[in-house]
């Protein structure tokens, strides 16, 4: 399945994001805690290996100068116990260079004048020099040891010392030191000082041993003497120039400083400190035969240096690890939701009305499995709800055809053909009816009761629908077989209502208004049964609205005598006759289209003819309805009486 | 002892120091050899040629003469100036004896010692005013002024520049244990010593640059003590004087404007001693050197007192010789005329 880079469009894809972000935190998480407890323990790793390192290479010089310190103490103990010649004094020396290959030369000084034949200086000396060993006596005029370092301080202080180291550049330039120790001899039953016995020892081994040691990168080891001076150091021009104090004044570091004061005091210890911009850790041990410290110096930042390259190599390949289980999550999900993108097309097949269309199938018995049982279902179903849709719809169909027809019978009952009597000069006349449904319950009529006199008529049957248009066919059809017989409206509308009164079991009634006008003479009698009053419109423009009727509306009690009223028509005199649809017509904020405005239409157009007012009148109520569902019919009937003509 | 240039020199085992003076000398004789082709081409052309022996191995203490080189005041003065180094065998004093050089830097109480040694020497100009000279102890001592050195061990140069130190305590009628010591300030550090007389500018400084943090140690300046003789002064033998005064006067004047250059540009001036100490194969401790030089120009300075720079003010001279002589350190007395004969008008 070809893969969708658009997250919002591939399901697999954004799971396997997700999925994705949740192991990229997981991973952070555990890298910071792996880098944060790695960290600490490299640390304390180094720190350690630089103690071992500084403690070993510490201990092979203490291996060093052990004998020779053991040495010393015997060659004391016979200088302090036993009477030497001048001869043996020699050979003391020249043994102690010959047996210790560490030892350039040794010297047993005396006190000034201490050997009376010897005279004021007496210092048996023996040297390496090359391959072999030469005596001599050190002490003269132009070296007057009494006053150097090796001498006097073991004499004034009556320790045994170690001197700064220095270099005995006849020997090819080899970095020296001297051990010192003072010996006594009881003269008069005093002890009194009588020298000094000294071994000169070369560092270049243990220089070079130092030297050698490398702490992780770039870290070294240096030997520091007991003032400080570098013995040993990376740096050439630091040795026996420069002392750690001298260094830190020459780069302003006093931090340095005191790291120096701490190696002089102390034993051993660590200390962190910033040296030529770069943090660095450092760890000293003193040598315990002496004054002087070996120190061990390395960049903080190489110490994580293995941690730091693990860690790349494990974000990389953690990244790596990341994008192969995004695709490949992507791929068996993308896989598990084969049958959705088929469910999806089914759907829309449905949509389409294929209702047989083919699912896909599902073997497992999972979620996918519901979901292809719920489509299977709403396939049945839908399958049977459009079979019974299609069996109301034919049902439908045929009722309305019925009411279709049934409105064609009811339209045709009532008279349609204007004008009805051309040949009529004294009036003109026009009507409407519109139902609200197919069929509706208004009714007009007009006929000629005999050639002076002109019948018409206007109800409006409670209710609506085919049981409303019913009974309007009912009052209509009633009321062309009664005016035949009856010449008065009052005559004429109560054996209408006696006609429909009786058997009315529905209880359906009519607001009625029948009118008939005698042409000669322009007298209107009528009869309103409840209906809304009629409008007189004289053609100067004066609207007159009929008095309200007193009388009920047909159909209620069969006995009830209906009252009649006489009106003259002038010439031109206009009458405008309607049901309440026409009054009560609603708009969508259910606003009434009001008699008062239907008034002010009918003043603003008092000469139009009644086809043309009726038009008007229409027109002002559909504005007024815009559109609205119509809730009632509406049926609007006007007469003119243009006076008599005969 | 203000000539020490280094720890390395200092310091010294038993078997160092007579190959280490062939070693020296094989260097020498190269110098030599150097400064005869330089004088050859001085020769060709035609400038006086002065030739400047400061009393030790370079270091800052000689500061202005290097900057007067280096920076062509002499040649500007219209003068060849060769700037030649003693030894450790051999004294600028000696060169001067023996017409190596023409000029020479001491210390007044040393040049009182040399007359006295039948040396005629003349002080051609005085350009150190001040004593840099004093007493240091460490404070856990409790010596903080003159009258607690009393009864008290005190290190002092075996090789001289002693006198000073002695006429003070004996002007107070102190008594005290002089112990002498070569050149290192180990037997101080070793705390054996109770006080130790040192060069501000040099040994103090060692002993800071061992270990020992200045808040730490007492000074007692010998500048306080009412004896604050000058130090470092130009020579020359009175003969050369009446030949050469014309070049002799134009040296000093140079020099002069050497160390005021010096005081104004430390930092190359700095550079151009560490250039000079590296050519003469002195190993060099550049925050020594530092200290060294401000030392150095702080003990130029003639502050209250009534004389020009690189005058010597007779009150000086009458002070120095009259301690000398009642020390027993010189026999006959000198005209301050006869002593000092300036160069510079």
């Amino acid at each position: 399945m070809k893969l969708q880079f658009n997250i919002n469009k591939s399901l697999s894809l954004r799971i396997a994001v997700y999925v994705l972000s949740f192991c990229m935190l997981l991973f952070l998480l555990v890298l910071l805690v792996f880098f944060f407890f790695s960290r600490k323990q490299i640390e304390e790793m180094t720190l350690k290996n630089a103690q071992i390192i500084t403690n070993k290479s510490a201990m092979d010089v203490e291996r060093t100068i052990l004998p020779i310190i053991h040495v010393a103490q015997n060659y004391k103990w016979m200088l302090e116990n036993k009477q030497q010649s001048s001869e043996e004094l020699y050979e003391m020396t020249r043994r102690v260079v010959e047996n210790n290959p560490d030892v350039i030369g040794s010297a047993i000084a005396f006190e000034p004048n201490f050997f009376d034949k010897e005279g004021l200086y007496f210092s048996p000396y023996s040297h390496r020099e090359n391959d072999s060993i030469k005596s001599m006596q050190l002490g003269n005029a132009s070296y007057n040891y009494f006053y150097m370092d090796w001498y006097q301080i073991p004499v004034a202080t009556g320790k045994s010392s170690w001197c700064e180291p220095y270099h005995d550049t006849g020997g090819g330039n080899v970095l020296m030191t001297t051990y010192s120790t003072p010996f006594y001899k009881t003269v008069n039953n005093e002890k009194k000082i009588a020298g000094v016995i000294t071994f000169d020892l070369s560092l270049n081994k243990f220089t070079d041993s130092v030297s050698s040691l490398k702490i992780l990168e770039t870290g070294y080891a240096t030997v520091l003497s007991a003032n400080g001076t570098f013995v040993t150091h990376p740096k050439e021009e630091l040795i026996m120039n420069q002392t750690i104090f001298s260094y830190a004044a020459e780069l302003n570091n006093s931090e340095l400083r005191e790291i120096g004061r701490k190696i002089q005091k102390e034993n051993s210890g660590y200390v962190s400190s910033t040296l030529n911009g770069v943090e660095r850790m450092l760890y000293f041990k003193k040598l315990s035969s002496s004054n002087w410290s070996i120190a061990v110096i390395f960049p903080k930042s190489e110490m994580y240096l293995p941690l730091h390259r693990i860690s790349i190599i494990l974000i990389v390949l953690v990244c790596i690890g990341l994008l192969l289980l995004t695709v490949i999550v992507s791929k068996i999900i993308s896989r598990q939701i084969i049958p959705l993108r088929h469910f999806a097309s089914s759907a829309r097949e449905i949509a389409k009305g294929n209702f047989s269309n083919q699912l896909p199938v599902i073997k497992r018995e999972d979620e996918l499995k519901d979901l292809h049982d719920s489509f299977e279902y709403m396939q049945r179903k839908l399958t049977l709800y459009i079979e019974d849709l299609k069996q109301t719809a034919i049902a439908k169909e045929k009722i309305e055809s019925e009411l279709r027809i049934a409105r064609e019978i009811q339209m045709g009952m009532i008279p349609k053909i204007f004008p009805p009597f051309p040949n009529l000069v004294e009036i003109d006349l026009y009507a409407t009816l519109q139902p609200a449904k197919e069929v509706g319950g208004d009714l007009y009529d007009f006929f000629m009761l005999d050639d002076n006199h002109i019948c018409f008529a206007i109800g409006d049957v409670s209710g609506k629908g085919v049981p409303a248009s019913l009974f309007m066919a009912v009052t209509r059809t009633l009321l062309r077989s009664v005016a035949h017989d009856q010449m008065t409206p009052r005559n004429i509308v109560n054996s209408l209502n006696k006609s429909l009164s009786t058997n009315n079991d529905s209880n359906m009634f009519v607001t009625f208004f029948l009118g008939i006008i005698e042409l000669d003479s322009g007298i209107m009698t009528y009869t309103n049964a409840g209906h809304n009053p009629p409008v007189l419109i004289h053609p100067n423009g004066e609207v007159i609205v009929f008095d309200m009727t007193k009388d009920i509306p047909v159909g209620i009690f069969d006995t009830f005598d209906y009252s009649e009223k006489t009106l003259q028509l002038l010439e031109n005199d206009k009458l405008f006759l309607y049901t309440d649809g026409v009054t009560e017509a609603e708009n969508k904020k259910e606003e009434f289209y009001s008699e008062k405005r239907l008034i002010t239409t009918l003043c603003n157009h008092y000469r139009l003819t009644p086809k043309e007012l009726i038009g008007i009148v229409s027109e002002d109520v559909a504005q007024h309805v815009n559109k609205n569902e119509q809730s009632d019919d509406i049926t609007m009937f006007s007469i003119v009486y243009y006076g008599n003509k005969r | 002892m203000g000539e020490i240039p280094s720890k390395s020199f200092l310091t010294g085992g038993i078997c160092t120091n007579i190959p280490y003076l062939l070693h020296r000398m094989k260097k020498m004789l190269i110098s030599w050899i150097g400064g005869l082709l330089c004088c050859l081409q001085c020769l060709a052309q035609e400038l006086p040629q002065l030739t400047f022996a400061p009393q030790w191995l370079p270091q800052a203490q000689f500061a202005g003469y290097y900057v007067a080189q280096k920076k062509g005041f002499y040649k500007a003065e219209g003068l060849n100036v060769r700037i030649v180094h003693p030894s450790a065998s051999v004294n600028s004093v000696e060169y001067l004896k023996n017409e190596q050089c023409d000029i020479t830097t001491q210390i007044l109480t040393s040049a009182f010692a040399f007359r006295e040694a039948g040396i005629d020497l003349v002080n051609i100009a005085q350009i150190s005013q001040n004593s840099a000279l004093l007493f240091v102890s460490r404070k856990e001592k409790g010596i903080s002024e003159l009258s607690d050195l009393n009864e008290k061990k005190i290190g002092i140069w075996l090789s001289g520049f002693d006198e000073v130190a002695r006429e003070i305590i004996k002007s107070n009628n102190y008594q005290v244990q002089w112990v002498p010591v070569l050149n290192t300030v180990n037997l101080f550090l070793s705390g054996y010593l109770d006080a130790m007389t040192v060069m501000w500018y040099n040994e103090y400084d060692q002993i800071i640059q061992s270990g020992v943090n200045e808040e730490e140690l007492n000074r007692i300046f010998f500048s306080d003590c009412g004896f604050n003789i000058p130090e470092d002064g130009l020579y020359c033998l009175d003969k050369t004087l009446i030949q050469r005064r014309g070049d002799l006067e134009k040296f000093v004047r140079a020099s002069l404007k050497g160390w005021e250059y010096a005081k104004e540009n430390k930092e190359e001036t700095l550079g151009i001693v560490l250039e000079e100490m590296k050519k003469n194969h002195v190993p060099t401790n550049k925050a020594h050197q530092a200290w060294m030089l401000d030392k150095a120009l702080l003990m130029i300075d003639p502050g209250s007192k009534n004389v020009k720079k690189g005058e010597l003010a007779e009150s000086d001279f009458v002070k120095a010789q009259n301690m000398l002589f009642e020390a027993g350190n010189i026999k006959t007395r000198t005209a301050f005329k006869e002593f000092y004969k300036p160069v510079m008008k």
